[in-house]
């Protein structure tokens, strides 16, 4: 048997859209199963115009959509909700990521889905799940993360937190949803047949990240307050942004690393300093600490200098690197963890690489993100056996859309 | 066939420590999989001493290993080593998150593993990956996030940037490094096949990138990406707002800058062709900020939650940690949940993020002392009787902590 990838032959019906829910639907791209886009016409999906753009064509869609196959039309037409049924029983995963409610008002809810086909895994994903006082809320990423009480965790204490520019929560998300999908499926594999619905949720994603505050909270009985404390965490240290000759540094010593990180920077004698001698005293004794670490960097030749002697001490560092710096690292360009990618009408640029990596299976960097309803033609011959008159018949009744964007 | 869980049946042998690999096989003991912990002589995982600690027990501990078996072994003792490749025979799944390299010196790298197991699937997480030049620093969430180019992401432009306090990279990579194996399982249903999988924070935080790489790449260098405090640079309003007592989070787009306008009495910027566009708002950035700010300065930050949430305008109050634990849709879908551990009470947790409509139940789980199921394990997997596991135990191969009178023990399965 000859698999193109691990999740070759899967078949996955995708009606999802903006970023969640298609960085799902990419890495089950990415892993050799055929994604079917359902985009709604006449436009598609929304990110198809969202930056960075060029020639009409999205870096951004592109990013998200490669390797799967456009079909453009309207479901609110009986003709184009037949065809999403027709689809639903011949696929093997459904995801959609509406608001809660909308699907089932489209007339594609879990129970109608289950009926067409009983062995499909349905996923749904949302900003706060699909029930509960706040699901009908409109949501996206930045929302779900100051629900999550995550927003609240970064920035200084007396100041306004911080806003990451970047989506840690879609793509989280998507990647939760991913995983739940999959071993949905391997339930289904080794019973031989039975689909399952699974409700993944942004929320659901931040919530999941606490790994100190929740419990820490909760067993201290409040005594341990999380908050956002500028550079440098608030339960554990040295672990923080130091000020640096040249600019800024982050280093972390837990535990057994502090006496390494005194040796490191020549002041053995500290280690054995009632001050700093265990976590707890460092934390009360926080501002003396930072100004022993940073009055050693900033006596340093570079910070590449600094950086050398504790990676020699093998302490935890790294420089604070801005995109265009991590795109240039040998070590990205080395791993394809940033990638150069060609698109048919954008050229070429670079996106983030596949973070799965398989022993077994290279990724395929020459697929190419689907033009606006660009298979329509191919699904509906292969999955409903219409012919090229039907579908030209639909489309000049609005029912199919396609455009070269 | 009668299961509890997905993975049922499935076997995992866990050497992972820290919080990025126990993050991945918590989520499959909560999926029913027998996790068996390898926990390293003498002290086993090293965040038994995370706080919280209570009664010689670490909450963090306890949060991150609900579910699993405890095996405490001295690996570098050759028959320590025997046992654990025994194990390896009949275990699905081998997950370890030590530095790249380190696994292989102790004599269980992917050729002898795979030898032992040609169906098996082994996944290594590390910070930087098991190849390039990095993959041979230490490495923590934080650094990770640092060479991602993420960290740099995060607060005000002239000032050091910012890292959250919460483990995203460690539980994100924990998570994709669950999407492999189980993709990996599924390819074996069909193939029979095993294999390898290198998952790292720095690929994971890489991968989180939705719009700065493709941007700056894809405008050749004009769309620079940086950090802009509390406000999106490409996008306004879409950022924190002051209120009298905390903060709202509110991204405004094309429909809902009208209703916005209107809430804050302000219907003259509605129809002003200077505010029409994201293009233009984005420009007035700082006038519309301070407007906004104005507004919510005669209000209680909740309250003004509910003016803006019958205007439709996605809206979210920034919770701190405990507001979010008592807020009740967290509660009511038990995104927090209680449990109660053995020899430690009761705590709250955050809840399972993967919801199944076939196992809507969660699991009743209990965190392992070390060492905990050196007999039940040995027993089952490799046929030991409890007396050559005393005998070992004596040896110093195997330890097992004393469990606290009166605490139940996990029973055998």
């Amino acid at each position: 048997m000859s698999s193109k990838h691990v999740l070759d032959g899967y078949k996955v019906l995708d009606i999802s859209q903006y970023l969640a829910g298609p960085a799902a639907t990419n890495l089950m791209a990415q892993m050799g199963a055929e994604v079917i886009k359902v985009e709604i016409g006449p436009h598609g999906e929304p990110v198809r115009s969202f930056p960075y753009c060029r020639d009409g064509r999205s870096a951004y869609f592109i990013q998200q959509n490669r390797g799967k196959k456009s079909l453009c039309l309207d479901p609110k037409s009986p003709e184009g909700l037949d065809i999403i049924k027709s689809l639903v029983e011949q696929c093997d995963v459904f995801v959609e990521n509406f608001a809660p409610g909308v699907i089932a008002r489209l007339g594609l809810s879990w129970e109608v889905v289950k009926e067409l086909n009983p062995d499909i895994i349905m996923c749904s994903i949302s900003a706060f799940g699909q029930e509960g006082p706040l699901a009908a809320y409109p949501g996206f990423d930045y929302i779900a993360q100051a629900y999550a009480a995550v927003t609240d965790l970064m920035g200084e204490k007396d100041r306004a937190p911080s806003l990451p520019m970047l989506a840690f929560g879609d793509i989280g998300t998507g990647v939760h949803a991913v995983t739940a999908i999959g071993y949905a499926l391997l339930e289904r594999a080794r019973n031989g047949g039975g689909g399952q619905f699974v409700d993944v949720s942004l929320l659901d994603t931040y919530f999941h990240h606490h790994e100190v505050s929740v419990q820490g909270y909760s067993a201290s009985a409040g005594e341990l307050v999380p908050q956002r404390n500028g550079p440098h965490h608030y339960a554990v240290g040295p672990t923080g942004i130091f000020k640096s000759r040249d600019g800024h540094l982050i280093i972390l010593a837990l535990l057994h690393q502090w006496p390494i990180l005194c040796r490191a920077m020549g002041r053995e004698k500290l280690s054995d300093d009632p001050r700093f001698v265990d976590n707890d005293v460092r934390m009360e004794n926080h501002p003396e600490m930072v100004e022993i670490i940073e009055s050693w960097l900033q006596a340093q030749d570079s910070d590449e200098a600094a950086l050398a002697i504790l990676e020699k001490a093998r302490i935890p560092c790294a420089p604070i690197l801005t995109v265009p710096e991590a795109m240039a690292h040998p070590h990205m360009l080395e791993r394809n963890t940033v990638r150069t990618i060609n698109d048919r009408i954008l050229g070429e640029f670079q996106i983030p690489g596949m973070p799965l990596r398989f022993s077994k299976y290279e990724v395929d960097e020459n697929v190419q993100a689907p033009l606006l309803g660009e298979h329509n033609e191919e699904i509906l011959k292969e999955y409903l056996a219409l012919t090229t008159g039907q579908i030209r018949t639909l489309e000049q009744n609005n029912i199919l859309f396609s455009k070269a964007v | 066939m009668n299961q509890k869980h997905i993975l049922d049946g499935f076997r995992v042998l866990d050497f992972t420590q820290f919080l990025a690999g126990p993050t991945t096989t918590r989520l499959m003991a909560e999926m029913g999989a027998e996790v068996i912990k390898i926990e390293l002589m003498p002290a086993g995982d090293p965040v038994h001493q995370l706080p919280y600690r209570r009664a010689n027990r670490s909450g963090y501990y306890i949060q991150q290993n609900r579910g699993k078996k405890s095996v405490c072994v001295d690996i570098r003792d050759p028959k320590g080593l025997e046992l654990v490749k025994e194990l390896v025979k009949s275990c699905d799944v081998v997950i370890e998150n030590f530095s790249p390299g380190a696994i292989d010196r102790m004599g269980l790298g992917w050729d002898v593993v795979k030898a032992l197991n040609p169906e098996i699937i082994m996944c290594s997480i590390s910070a930087f990956g098991q190849s390039g030049p990095l993959s041979n620093l230490p490495g923590f969430d934080y650094i990770a996030m640092a060479v991602s180019g993420v960290m740099d992401m995060i607060g005000d432009p002239d000032q050091a940037p910012y890292f959250p306090m919460v483990g995203i990279g460690d539980v994100n990579a924990g998570v994709h490094a669950l999407a492999a194996i189980n993709a990996a399982l599924l390819y074996r249903y069909k193939s029979g096949k095993g294999q390898y999988i290198d998952i790292s924070l720095l690929d994971s935080y890489f991968h989180s990138h939705e719009i700065n790489v493709q941007a700056y790449s894809g405008s050749g260098g004009k769309i620079v990406p940086q950090r802009t405090g509390h406000q999106h640079y490409a996008a306004c309003p879409l950022g924190l707002f002051k209120c009298q007592d905390g903060y709202l989070f509110m991204v405004v787009m094309a429909r809902q800058w009208g209703p916005l306008c209107k809430v804050m009495g302000r219907e003259d910027l509605a129809d002003n062709p200077d505010y029409a566009t994201n293009g233009r708002r984005v420009k007035r950035r700082d006038e519309i900020v301070e407007i906004i700010e104005g507004w919510l300065s005669n209000y209680k930050r909740d309250d003004a939650l509910r003016l803006l949430e019958d205007m439709h305008v996605p809206v979210a109050p920034v919770l701190s940690v405990p507001e979010a634990m008592e807020h009740p849709h967290l509660i009511e879908r038990q995104v927090i949940r209680t449990i109660h551990e053995r020899g430690y009470g009761e705590l709250q947790i955050p809840g399972i993020p993967l919801r199944f409509s076939e196992f809507p139940e969660p699991l009743d789980l209990q965190a392992p002392y070390l060492g905990e199921h050196n007999k039940e394990v040995l027993g089952n997997f490799i046929g030991l009787s409890a007396e050559e596991v005393d005998a070992l135990e004596a040896d110093g191969v195997l330890k097992s902590e004393e469990i606290p009178e009166g605490i139940e023990t996990i029973a055998a399965s």
